[in-house]
């Protein structure tokens, strides 16, 4: 099966065709997607910003990376959980505009970044976050990620602007 | 002069009909300038409000953090103002007739009230008042989200 042919089978589903068609409910999940940012991507830019020493550098960078990961994580599992219903709806004609899957090669690199980040610094921040100098791998990964997501961004906005000129 | 001539006013004025007639790319970057300055706005608000109610950031003290995000926050509002003038200048007509730009605007302007009064005067002590901070940091949650989501609604209305 292609994936013209999987998103095919999504679009002409029932719960495509209804998500799509609805008056109220696409907008909102739409909009959900958008607002859901702020928690999900804005959220990883500032601990990133944190990390490269650009932003809150009198707070350890323990507590950034503690205290705000159940809210990242939760942010995350909006803007994905309405993502996959906007591609449920929309896919096929999304899958159209070239920065869409530019857009999920840069999501799949930014989660790998921040998933070796996890495994490699994350756990043991106690150790070298309370330095002066942050590992340089640690550094590098908060450059990959800011650079990442804010292209995930750029391409996330131009999918409705191109979608609309398009029409 | 109604709103209705104003805006139209706007359209056909030199700045307007001249954005109208720029390359499609600069449309574009100001949509890019609008989505990073409404970033940085509530994600800054969001991390100050999220303190307010007693999560998030909750080590470090509500002042330290407003210290910290309100350049974001002044950053964001100059990207949004600036692009924003810049995407309604040469439609300024369509805007006009459409009601979620003017739900945006209402919640804007509230928004913005909020800012400067409330939010200030709650965010500059040390432990605010609790029930002032809960009903701050809704308010403030409430009107911006709000700005974002109407934002987003103009293009289906």
């Amino acid at each position: 099966m292609s994936v013209n042919d999987f998103l095919t089978l999504l679009y002409d589903s029932q719960l495509g065709t209804s998500l799509r068609e609805s008056l109220y409910i696409f907008p909102a999940v739409e909009g959900i997607h958008l607002i859901g940012l702020a928690l999900s991507v804005g959220l990883i830019l500032f601990t990133d910003l944190r990390l490269v020493g650009l932003f809150l550098k009198d707070v350890p960078v323990e507590d950034v990376l503690k205290q705000l990961r159940p809210w990242l994580l939760g942010g995350f599992a909006v803007t994905f959980i309405t993502g996959i219903l906007l591609v449920w709806a929309e896919g096929l004609k999304i899958y159209q505009i070239s920065v869409f899957p530019i857009k999920l090669l840069l999501i799949a690199f930014g989660g790998l970044n921040a998933i070796w980040f996890e495994f490699k610094y994350g756990r043991t921040v106690s150790e070298w976050g309370s330095k002066a100098e942050f590992p340089k791998g640690a550094k590098v990964a908060g450059w990959l990620s800011l650079v990442s997501w804010s292209a995930v961004i750029i391409c996330g906005r131009l999918i409705p602007y191109l979608d609309a000129r398009s029409l | 002069m109604s709103t209705q001539a104003f805006f139209h006013a706007l359209q056909n004025s030199s700045l307007g009909s001249g954005i109208g007639t720029l390359n499609p790319l600069f449309g574009a970057l100001a949509q890019l300038f609008h989505i990073a300055g409404f970033l940085l706005i509530l994600t800054a608000i969001l991390l100050v409000n999220l303190r307010l109610f007693g999560v998030g950031l909750r080590n470090q003290s509500v002042p330290q953090l407003v210290k910290a995000t309100n350049p974001l926050i002044l950053y964001g509002l100059g990207f949004l103002a600036l692009s924003g003038l810049f995407i309604l200048l040469p439609s300024a007509d369509i805007y006009y007739a459409n009601p979620a730009f003017w739900t945006k605007a209402l919640l804007l302007s509230l928004a913005l009230i909020v800012q400067f009064t409330l939010y200030r005067k709650v965010t500059a002590s040390e432990s605010p008042n609790r029930i002032l901070a809960y009903v701050t940091a809704s308010l403030s949650l409430v009107l911006w989200f709000g700005v974002a989501f109407a934002g987003r609604a103009i293009g289906f209305v």
